[in-house]
């Protein structure tokens, strides 16, 4: 499986002309991270609306400042920490801490193959849409973007041991949500990606 | 995860997380970001132009007071003053060295904002930006150039004597994140160079 769509290498000759302030290779740039970094954006914050406002902001700082790239790490990794800041600090401003605790029963392990192996990918958006901002951000980003949970602790504010809760917890909420016997009436409505 | 295309299931939640299709934000946000990035280049500008117009204007404001009152001891030198000139002289005596000083001050705080802005410049020149870096910087740059327009709407050197003040304490907070971030990659040769700005 592939890891973060993400990792996309920018050619150093449209960087070069980004960092001149041509502006069709800032499109260039922009067209290459629009769906990656939208999509972590839609992840986090869990609405069009949030992330498109998250991912214009995270752009224009980006965009603005890229004649001070200078290479010393991956162009899509400075993208991506200017993303992430945005969607965090979106979440703080609209839903404070954004923490809701899970009912008891999320604890509870299970022998059964897990579910995401026989769910198809509608299903496992829509599941993955209903767990809690902050929640789903701290799944996203050490599952899909493999930050480790010490980045994530700092990147959050919290601690180590909240973001390996949050993992683990988020995987057994998402297992029940994903459990045929418990499904709801989801597959009616459209898929949160494909609506974005 | 089975899926119309007929691929394998994933076996963990990372690859079935991974598996899901990347978003497309609708309607399209470039012309927007475009339009944007196009004014924020345009306020730039002005900006940089900004403090060059200002020195201008403080200078002429420091030399045009001495030439006309040269220009008047040489055209006008029998004029016997009213009384209406003898009430109004003192208070513009007491007053001159009032502005005067305001005027140092903003020169030395001018002064001071250009040798911040001059090391910033050779920081941000040579060392790489992180997120978090660039976050911070941004957000006082922002701050700056609130200050800038502010000290383009003042009338006196009264008015624009805080804000010189405001944006040297802003540029100073700026050097020191442009600062961290130079000596997190060049160890510690630039912190003798930033105390001593």
């Amino acid at each position: 499986m592939t890891a973060s769509s993400f990792q996309i290498d920018v050619p150093d000759l449209v960087l070069a002309r980004a960092r001149r302030g041509e502006a069709r290779a800032l499109e260039q740039i922009y067209r290459l991270f629009e769906r990656p970094a939208y999509t972590l954006a839609l992840r986090m914050l869990g609405n069009a609306e949030s992330a498109r406002e998250a991912m214009h902001d995270a752009m224009l700082r980006l965009l603005e400042r890229v004649d001070q790239f200078r290479g010393d790490a991956p162009f899509w990794s400075w993208l991506r920490q200017i993303v992430v800041n945005e969607a965090l600090m979106k979440l703080r401003r609209e839903r404070g801490v954004a923490f809701e605790a899970f009912p008891d029963d999320a604890d509870v392990p299970s022998t059964e193959p897990a579910p995401w192996m026989l769910a198809d990918t509608c299903h496992l958006d829509h599941a993955l849409a209903r767990l809690p901002a902050l929640t789903r951000s701290v799944l996203w980003l050490y599952h899909v973007e493999e930050y480790t949970h010490q980045e994530i602790a700092a990147m959050t504010g919290k601690s180590v041991s909240f973001s390996k809760s949050q993992v683990a917890r988020g995987s057994l909420r998402l297992r029940d949500l994903l459990d045929p016997s418990l499904s709801d009436t989801t597959e009616a409505t459209p898929c949160p990606t494909a609506t974005a | 995860m089975p899926d119309c295309n007929g691929m394998n299931p994933p076996l963990t939640l990372a690859d079935a997380l991974r598996a899901l299709p990347d978003a497309t934000p609708q309607p399209d946000l470039w012309p927007q970001l475009a339009q944007t990035l196009a004014q924020r280049r345009r306020a730039r500008r002005w900006r940089t132009a900004l403090p060059i117009a200002l020195a201008a204007g403080v200078a002429l404001a420091l030399l045009l007071p001495r030439v006309v009152e040269r220009d008047a001891t040489v055209a006008t030198p029998t004029v016997v003053s009213s009384p209406t000139q003898e009430a109004s002289t003192p208070s513009t005596a007491s007053v001159e060295p009032v502005s005067t000083a305001t005027a140092n001050d903003i020169d030395a705080l001018r002064r001071r904002s250009h040798s911040l802005e001059t090391w910033i410049a050779a920081v941000s020149a040579q060392a790489p930006q992180n997120g978090r870096d660039l976050m911070a910087a941004v957000e006082v740059e922002d701050l700056i150039g609130v200050v800038d327009v502010q000290l383009d709407a003042t009338r006196n050197d009264a008015e624009a004597l805080p804000l010189w003040q405001r944006r040297v304490d802003l540029l100073e907070d700026l050097a020191t994140i442009r600062g961290a971030a130079a000596l997190s990659v060049r160890g510690d040769t630039r912190v003798a160079a930033l105390q001593a700005i």
